[in-house]
């Protein structure tokens, strides 16, 4: 990308039009970049074992949003995924990966440990408190550990940040980081709510509370 | 042979010995003094055959200022299991080597060193085995503070 990102603007900034087209490059490149994120093999604890659920197994399959392959060597890898308990001889070794890894790089922050620590925040001798103490997080997602939905829609969210991120004028121009976790005054009952909204097309499905209520066992119950 | 037998066969070899109550493994409590006959003899006996050191560890019973070690042994040739509880002194925690009689235990007891500070006597190698060599204390004890641990607000 050097050169194109380096030598590109200088080109075409003086040509007519040279300033759309080099917009245009620019979501071009934003928009391949965030689809063929190479995640670092990386994980400390258990959030980990979620992590190559997700991005491993067939079930979940990250390859359906291009970032595919786990790269072994930091070197081939621009998404770090923090997935677990960051303690303080790991710090070290975390920051030289990160300084390692190709730019532009990004880091998800998955789980609670990596978040601030987790449930080793106070107390602990060894624990660090958020992995950003040590390097930037643009992700947060929470949870302990994340569901796979929860990862996915924090990879989503990264891809979302890369699309509308950089620019070559700016290059190193990011998002604030984000929290990847529901919208803000959404309940459980909202969840429920639109669960019910889309199952209720299906003539076959109760809702458990209807049922629970009477109305359907008694009228099927006329019936039989 | 099952836990009664058992524990009526390590008394036969140490008198001292004396049996912990309730417990899911058969336990006895023993001196440190003969602590390296007994895990010999009780490696070598043909009858009980510990042959495996399965786990060590240190509890910390900081009221009571001692120390207690747990060595869990096992027998894969007899199938049965047995635990020994060593008490030493909170304030001067020695404790005579396993080295010679498991040599797993080399590694298990520097892992009680560098956590708990327990001093093996005539260890090959006591060193800390987790924390950096320059670590200041031994983080498992109940005493233990440090600038970078965060107080849990009440």
């Amino acid at each position: 990308m050097g050169v194109i990102t380096d030598k590109l603007p200088g080109v075409l900034e003086p040509v007519p039009g040279g300033q759309v087209l080099l917009t245009a490059v620019d979501q071009l490149i934003n928009w391949s970049r965030s689809n063929s994120l190479w995640p670092l093999t990386f994980g400390t604890s258990c959030c980990a074992i979620e992590m190559m659920m997700a991005t491993g197994a067939a079930r979940h399959d990250m390859a359906r949003f291009g970032a595919e392959v786990a790269r072994p060597s930091p070197r081939q890898a621009d998404l770090l995924v923090i997935a677990g308990t960051i303690v303080k001889r790991m710090a070290p070794r975390l920051r030289t990966l990160y300084e390692q890894m190709a730019e532009p790089r990004y880091v998800m922050a998955t789980g609670s440990c990596a978040i601030c620590g987790g449930p080793f925040m106070y107390d602990s001798y060894t624990t660090i408190r958020g992995a950003d103490e040590v390097i930037p997080v643009d992700v947060y997602v929470p949870g302990c550990p994340p569901r796979p939905e929860a990862f996915f829609y924090g990879l989503l969210t990264l891809q979302k940040m890369i699309r509308e991120g950089e620019s070559i004028r700016h290059p190193g121009e990011r998002r604030r980081p984000v929290l990847a976790a529901l919208p803000e005054g959404m309940t459980l009952d909202d969840i429920r709510k639109e669960m019910q909204d889309l199952l209720s097309h299906d003539a076959n499905v109760k809702m458990v509370d209807e049922l629970a209520e009477g109305a359907h066992f008694s009228a099927e119950l006329k019936d039989f | 042979m099952d836990a009664p037998n058992l524990i009526a066969a390590v008394q036969a070899l140490q008198p001292d010995a004396t049996v912990r109550e309730k417990t899911d493994r058969p336990t006895l409590i023993v001196p440190a003094e003969g602590l390296v006959a007994l895990a010999t003899r009780l490696r070598d006996d043909p009858a009980l055959k510990f042959e495996l050191l399965e786990a060590h560890t240190a509890i910390d019973w900081i009221e009571e200022d001692r120390f207690e070690l747990l060595y869990l042994l096992a027998s894969i040739a007899h199938g049965h299991v047995l635990t020994l509880s060593v008490s030493v002194d909170r304030e001067n925690p020695e404790v005579p080597t396993l080295c010679n009689v498991y040599p797993i235990a080399e590694w298990l007891e520097r892992e009680s060193y560098d956590l708990m500070g327990i001093l093996y006597d005539d260890h090959p190698d006591l060193r800390r085995l987790f924390l950096e060599d320059d670590w200041v204390g031994f983080p498992l004890r109940k005493d233990y503070e440090d600038d970078f641990m965060l107080e849990r607000p009440e």
